[in-house]
């Protein structure tokens, strides 16, 4: 027999609406539907009951009741998160799990059949998970789908209703019947009848009722004696994650709409954590005034469940990107990835933890953006300037260190001049690029030994790109070259250089070279 | 010095540093710190640097903020690419934030960098850089090296306050903060600042043989070190390596 339990959350468009705004918490508030004078009240908070407001009232006749009562909307965006933050949380104790027909009913269902842990132990934890995610649920375990739903209502805060099975027409009979939920029209001829309870109905004659009632008084009938023929419908919960708001009103600056966006984003790590899985794909989609729409994403270096990390993102792009109008609603969605794993390692080089390193790649992602972060690796070709960026995985560290070697022997060469050099450490010389290569104006004469005209005086042009000016001039002490370089000759991106090393009078060692094709000198390189 | 002594003199110290000192300290945390700050962790990455082995046996210390000033061809991109081929071949992970843009992949893979442990970052200006180099110090990057590349640097040379709060953030992680300037940038807070001084290019080749660049002479220069007076000294020498670029001399 399996056993299925029921996660609900009562007055559900509140709860999602406090789980979007926690500051509204304890507060008389009123979610209503509808606009103007036709708005109705939906749900009403503990405060606001208390004071008499109830659901169906229009919202003035709530206000006259209370006249600083706080109204909000039902926002369907908040609605959704919460009814699938529900769903990840039931996912945490069950691989089958299956949401209500209406998807902002706020209850899930999921199949518990052998927990490996007490019923009772069991939906205790459940009701803490939905409160610990802002979500006060009540919990029902029974063996059909609806005496677990009843026995969810029935729940006294994070203490589950447990129904024995063959136990459901039992726990039935004694409560009001308008806990089946009847349709209307049902209930009133119900209600006619002089019945008042669940267990009054199902002592009726089951053939009676339904040439009476037909099909609907039938089937509700059969519930009423326990027997719940729908099976749980097991899915999947959705691979992306999605937070979000409608505003109650317009956002024109940043700060604000950060403000908002940083409570959604850290709700949107909370469930990602629930899922031990990390952001790999942030997207955020904003709803303008009066009827724009904004999209944007990043894909994520390494994936993170850092909000600030998110925050910073989202900031950087909007100031340099605005939406361009004002902002009435938004939504965050996080495509999960897998988060790295490591082993730590006694005696070797500490590694830098998985988790962390994702956050600071996606830090620096989000202060330089993509193009500017990642691990060099040198590629095929003979151009000096080439590289290309590669994804900054390291590999774990050496499970014991390797032993430092002395690679820097004392230098017992003799000079060029023929004199013995000093005692002194050797090192090797680095070529310092630059990007883009300065355009120079170069005075060429031809040289003694072989009359190849060889620069003898340089002079740096300012860039035009940045209008910064890399100040290179002097007369050459020392020139070498030309070295030859020619790639791509066989299309059009063809290019031949003649590279050069000079020695300036002034100071500096550089790498020059000659454009073949336009006569243009650069300076793509200093030896530093 | 015996154990039941040394705790005597202990006691009888901090009784006699309670009076001046109760104004100043609030509470026993700020007795301790100076004490940590003298027992840092030292590391053998120094010893990849050419001649610091002599002027700085010890070598680097973790979390503290080194500050390397050179002239143009001094050798600074050298001593900044021999740091982080030491640290990646011992297995750790290191970060260059290259505000110049000048790590040339193909001519530096002869130093013997572990690409795939090196996190290279090119910010815009000054102000990205140190938030970068902050970034990854406190991401747990054993090694930071910050190079500046070479002047007009974009952005100016960042406010003191911003380098004091680099060195408090190597501190507090415990990471090296290596910073290569083209003259001294970081004010006071570095706890030690390194000099190259170019003295000339070597070529080899005479007559009318062409002629090839060997390297240069330089000197290292340590002006400033925990526990050092005065200045040290020691010569060194760059190579250039002929494997960076396949050329092909044009001889006459």
């Amino acid at each position: 027999m399996s056993r299925i339990a029921c996660l609900e959350v009562p007055l559900f468009p509140l709860a999602a609406r406090l789980r979007a705004e926690p500051e509204l918490e304890g507060v008389a508030l009123a979610v209503t539907e509808g606009t103007g004078s036709t708005a109705r009240i939906v749900a009403a908070s503990r405060a606001a009951r208390r004071l008499g407001v109830r659901a169906g009232m229009t919202l003035a006749q709530a206000r006259a009741l209370v006249p600083k009562l706080v109204a909000r909307a039902r926002d369907a965006a908040a609605e959704r998160a919460a009814s699938t933050a529900l769903t990840e949380i039931a996912a945490r104790f069950s691989p089958r799990i299956e949401l209500a027909p209406d998807p902002c009913s706020g209850v899930v269902f999921l199949d518990v059949e052998a927990p490996r842990i007490s019923e009772a132990e069991l939906g205790r934890e459940l009701a803490r998970a939905a409160r610990r995610e802002g979500l006060p649920a009540g919990v029902g375990i029974a063996a059909s789908k609806l005496a677990a739903q009843v026995a969810a209502r029935s729940a006294n805060g994070e203490t589950p209703q447990i129904v024995a099975t063959g136990e459901e027409a039992a726990f039935l009979a004694p409560l009001p019947l308008a806990r089946l939920a009847p349709e209307l029209e049902l209930a009133r001829t119900i209600d006619r009848w002089g019945l008042s309870s669940i267990g009054d109905f199902a002592r009726l004659p089951a053939a009676e009722v339904s040439s009476r009632l037909g099909a609907a008084g039938a089937r509700l009938h059969a519930v009423a004696r326990g027997a719940d023929p729908r099976p749980l419908l097991a899915r999947e919960p959705p691979p992306d994650l999605s937070e979000g708001l409608e505003l109650e009103w317009p956002l024109v600056t940043l700060e604000p709409f950060l403000f908002v966006a940083y409570a959604a984003l850290e709700r949107l790590c909370r469930r990602l954590e629930t899922r031990a899985v990390g952001c790999a794909r942030l997207a955020l989609e904003l709803d303008l005034e009066p009827a724009g729409r904004d999209a944007r994403a990043w894909e994520l270096p390494a994936p993170t469940r850092d909000a600030k990390t998110l925050l910073t993102l989202l900031r950087l792009d909007l100031e340099a990107r605005p939406p361009g109008a004002a902002v009435v609603g938004f939504a965050v969605t996080a495509i999960p990835g897998q988060t790295r794993s490591g082993q730590g390692t006694l005696f070797g080089t500490p590694a830098i933890s998985p988790e962390r390193l994702a956050t600071t790649l996606a830090r620096l992602f989000a202060l330089l953006g993509g193009e500017r972060v990642g691990s060099p690796r040198p590629i095929d070709g003979h151009r000096p300037e080439r590289f290309v960026l590669a994804p900054y995985t390291p590999p774990p560290p050496p499970l014991v260190p390797p032993l430092m070697t002395r690679g820097h022997e004392l230098d017992s060469g003799d000079r060029s001049d023929g004199s013995r050099p000093r005692r002194g450490a050797q090192g090797l010389l680095a070529v310092r690029t630059l990007r883009p290569p300065v355009e120079l104006e170069v005075q060429v004469e031809p040289r003694q030994s072989d009359q190849e005209k060889a620069p003898t005086v340089l002079r740096s042009r300012a860039r035009e790109s940045d209008g910064r000016h890399l100040e290179i001039a002097g007369s050459v002490r020392v020139a070498s070259g030309p070295w030859h370089l020619e790639e791509s000759w066989w299309n059009e991106r063809a290019i031949e250089r003649e590279y050069w090393d000079v020695e300036l009078d002034a100071a500096g060692l550089y790498r020059i070279y000659r454009e073949l094709a336009g006569d243009r000198w650069f300076a793509d390189g200093i030896y530093d | 010095m015996t154990l039941p002594q040394a705790r005597i003199e202990r006691s009888e110290l901090l009784s006699r540093l309670e009076g001046p000192l109760a104004g100043k300290l609030r509470s026993a945390r700020e007795l301790l710190r100076p004490e940590r700050r003298s027992e840092p962790v030292p590391t053998v990455w120094g010893r990849a640097i050419p001649g610091l082995e002599r002027l700085l046996p010890a070598g680097f210390a973790r979390g503290d903020l080194v500050e390397l000033t050179a002239g143009r061809s001094g050798g600074r991109f050298a001593c900044v690419l021999a740091l982080l081929a030491a640290a990646t071949a011992s297995g750790e992970n290191a970060a260059l934030i290259d505000l110049g843009d000048g790590l040339d992949p193909q001519a530096a893979t002869a130093t013997g960098i572990d690409w795939n442990r090196l996190l290279w970052v090119q910010p815009r200006d000054i102000r990205e850089a140190l938030a970068a180099t902050e970034a990854a110090l406190t991401g747990g990057f054993p090694i930071v090296a910050l190079d500046l590349g070479l002047p007009p640097l974009p952005g100016g040379r960042g406010a003191e306050t911003m380098w004091i709060r680099l060195a408090r953030s190597a501190r507090a992680h415990g990471g090296l903060a290596f910073v290569a300037a083209p003259y001294r940038v970081s004010g006071t807070a570095a706890a030690t600042v390194l000099e190259l001084r170019r003295s000339q290019a070597r070529w080899s080749g005479t007559g009318g043989a062409p002629l090839l660049l060997d390297g240069t002479n330089g000197r290292l220069l340590l002006h400033k070190a925990p526990h050092l007076e005065g200045s040290r000294g020691e010569t060194l020498v760059f190579s250039a390596s002929r494997k960076r670029e396949p050329r092909v001399a044009l001889s006459a």
